[in-house]
């Protein structure tokens, strides 16, 4: 009974030392999180800042060091290994998802969805006022968001002017996506559209195409530059997510300025995903437990596949606090709400959603 | 009418416990003079009593770059907490509060407000909490009208009959002056007391209602620092709620019963805090007169 109770401190402390040890290596990282907060209040006073002043932080650097978990690896070297766990990941991700969260994630995200509302656009006197609205779900791999925002659009708010691009940097999770698809009603599906980007460099994308057959080697046209098309342009998309993606993202800073830049004036940037339940102890307590020893373990039983999920909480567990992240949406030049801080923690702040606002003056 | 209006009066009697009112009450400080580090006196501001000077500080200093802080009193040592809307919130909700009389307190006046004001139907999402963000911002801007409407009300050295005008008189005309800042809307305010009483949004809603309190008896020059700084803010909460609601289903000409509902329920509290306070002080006399009594027997007390 002590040992098992002594377990968890013994374990906690593994984390901390961990943490600590990955922050030495990195000092990079403590940087950076000063200049955030700082240049947060800054931003706010402002509510403004060009977009070519890109500090070095958020320009894509492949030699430079970034976390993988608890590991300390380079930006290109992260960049492969989160394709490959999701990679092996991609056919059991929903099962999983489900099994480790207790199918809980489907509250998450029909909340999430429906607290954006995708597709409301109230008609007025005289002529229609309604306006495309085009959504960009950006490491949406296997559609979970895409699909219930397709739904809330057309279903909900009768809006079928309504069209989702879904990105995603793997094929594997894009093809999964795909295929589940299918189901969905006609007028829906022409209304998908997906695409394989990096989300920090959205002018480089390619549809997802022939890598989609097995057979097809690798190497083919996907990689070939030759059949990558524009990209998405400046000011085009009217609403930008990622959900439980953007903390495999090896620049997150890069990635935010790339949604700014993607987004017109006036569209919404919205983010779901893992963050910090500090301020509930006990449950942060029983989430910590569940999620270094059950987690890894039903991946193991069930996936076949230990590492990869330790890779997935350890990066929860590296993830920025909702007031980091919170500054870090400042720093790339949105807006947020005065009210809420600018988030919205779900579950007593083991997810939070984050959400800013394109300035019109953009 | 009388009938009915007495029926809803029960509500804001149910709080008042304490002398309210009573501006000569058996313990009230007129005015609280402390010389400061500097050496010239300066007057401390009726802000909330029993808050300590750590917490205080703590209060007044903002952290976070956007995060809304709201105080619930009056200071002079410390500067006034940004408001909780930033300049985009507000170009949305300028346009939107537009919509209200047509749309009431709704996603769709949002939603055209902020095509009005040049954004997307989809930029209403930068507002937390939606409509609820709308009425919020109702509630804020006519509380900080009030402040306007204060010199306008009692310009300075104003008497009547060449008597200064009573605190609870000042009370009672702000009061009023914030319930007229409803007729604009009323015919969508139930709509609004309902979305305000989501479990969600109760707190955020008891806030705005305590500071509108204590702005009120700050406009009207209530200075006390004693126990009554809660007596009096919880009991014209009550009374203002109860006026709020009468207010939304009278139907006569220029709200007038409102108005004397809202004069008979002040005139209740002033009456029960009387009341109370004279229980009181017989209460007091009486023990330490016993208590005299008994010692002058010679019994050790």
């Amino acid at each position: 009974m002590a040992t098992a109770a002594a377990r968890p401190a013994v374990l906690l402390r593994r984390v901390a030392a961990l943490r600590r040890g990955a922050a030495a290596a990195c000092p990079e990282h403590v940087q950076l999180s000063r200049s955030f907060s700082s240049a947060a209040r800054q931003a706010q006073s402002q509510s403004q800042r060009a977009s070519a002043t890109n500090p070095d932080y958020a320009i894509p650097d492949p030699s430079r060091p970034t976390h993988f978990g608890f590991e300390t690896v380079t930006e290109a070297e992260k960049r492969e290994r989160v394709a490959g766990v999701f990679t092996n990941v991609a056919e059991s991700y929903d099962h999983m998802n489900d099994m480790m969260s207790f199918g809980w994630h489907r509250v998450w995200k029909d909340h999430f969805v429906s607290s954006l509302n995708p597709g409301f656009s109230p008609l007025t006197s005289g002529p229609d006022p309604r306006a495309p609205q085009h959504i960009l779900d950006i490491a949406g791999g296997t559609g979970d968001i895409a699909f219930r925002m397709l739904h809330t659009a057309h279903a909900v708010n009768g809006n079928p002017d309504v069209r989702v691009t879904i990105s995603d940097i793997n094929p594997a999770m894009l093809s999964v996506g795909k295929q589940r698809s299918r189901t969905l009603p006609a007028s829906q599906q022409a209304a998908l559209s997906f695409v394989e980007a990096n989300a920090e460099d959205l002018t480089k994308t390619k549809p997802l195409g022939m890598s989609l057959s097995p057979t097809t080697p690798t190497s083919s046209p996907v990689t070939n530059s030759t059949t990558a098309t524009s990209g998405i342009p400046d000011n085009s998309v009217d609403l930008y997510t990622v959900a439980f993606g953007i903390r495999n993202f090896s620049n997150i800073p890069a990635a935010l300025r790339e949604a700014y830049r993607v987004l017109k004036p006036g569209g919404v940037f919205a983010c779901l995903e893992f963050s910090k339940a500090d301020k509930y102890p006990i449950l942060n307590a029983l989430y910590k437990e569940w999620s270094f020893r059950a987690i890894p373990l039903i991946g193991q039983l069930v996936a076949g596949d230990r590492d990869s999920y330790q890779y997935l909480v350890e990066s929860i567990e590296r993830f920025p606090s909702q007031e980091e992240f919170r500054d870090m949406i400042v720093d790339a030049g949105f807006v947020v709400s005065g009210a809420n801080g600018g988030y919205e923690d779900l579950t007593g702040g083991v997810a939070a959603i984050h959400k800013g606002m394109k300035p019109r003056d953009a | 009418m009388q009938k009915r209006s007495d029926a809803t009066g029960v509500l804001p009697l149910l709080s008042q416990w304490w002398s309210v009112f009573a501006v000569n009450g058996p313990i009230s400080v007129p005015e609280f003079w402390v010389v400061s580090s500097a050496g010239a006196p300066r007057l401390l501001s009726p802000r909330r009593p029993l808050l300590s000077r750590a917490r205080l500080c703590r209060t007044a200093n903002g952290s976070g770059p956007a995060h809304h802080r709201s105080r619930t009193y009056h200071s002079y040592d410390h500067p006034a907490p940004a408001g909780p809307f930033n300049e985009a919130e507000e170009a949305i909700l300028v346009a939107a509060y537009r919509q209200v009389p047509e749309h009431g307190f709704s996603p769709e006046a949002l939603a055209i407000g902020a095509r009005e004001a040049g954004y997307l139907d989809i930029s209403t999402n930068l507002l937390a909490d939606g409509p609820f963000s709308l009425i919020r911002w109702h509630l804020v801007k006519q509380r900080e009208a009030l402040a306007a409407r204060k010199t306008v009300l009692f310009p300075d050295g104003a008497t009547s009959n060449n008597k200064p005008v009573s605190v609870s008189a000042k009370v009672e005309a702000l009061t009023w002056e914030r319930l007229l800042g409803n007729v604009d809307i009323v015919g969508r305010w139930q709509e609004a007391l309902a979305i305000m009483a989501q479990p969600s949004y109760v707190p955020e809603s008891l806030k705005e209602l305590a500071t509108l309190a204590d702005e009120i008896l700050f406009l009207a020059g209530d200075v006390a620092v004693d126990p009554t700084w809660y007596t009096k803010r919880a009991s014209l909460s009550a009374i203002y709620v109860g006026a709020d609601l009468f207010m939304t289903t009278d139907q006569s000409p220029g709200f007038q019963h409102t108005r004397m509902f809202l004069r008979r329920r002040l005139t209740e509290a002033t009456d029960v805090g009387n009341a109370a306070g004279s229980v009181w002080e017989w209460v007091s006399f009486t023990a330490s007169a016993g208590i005299n009594m008994l010692r002058s027997k010679g019994m050790r007390i």
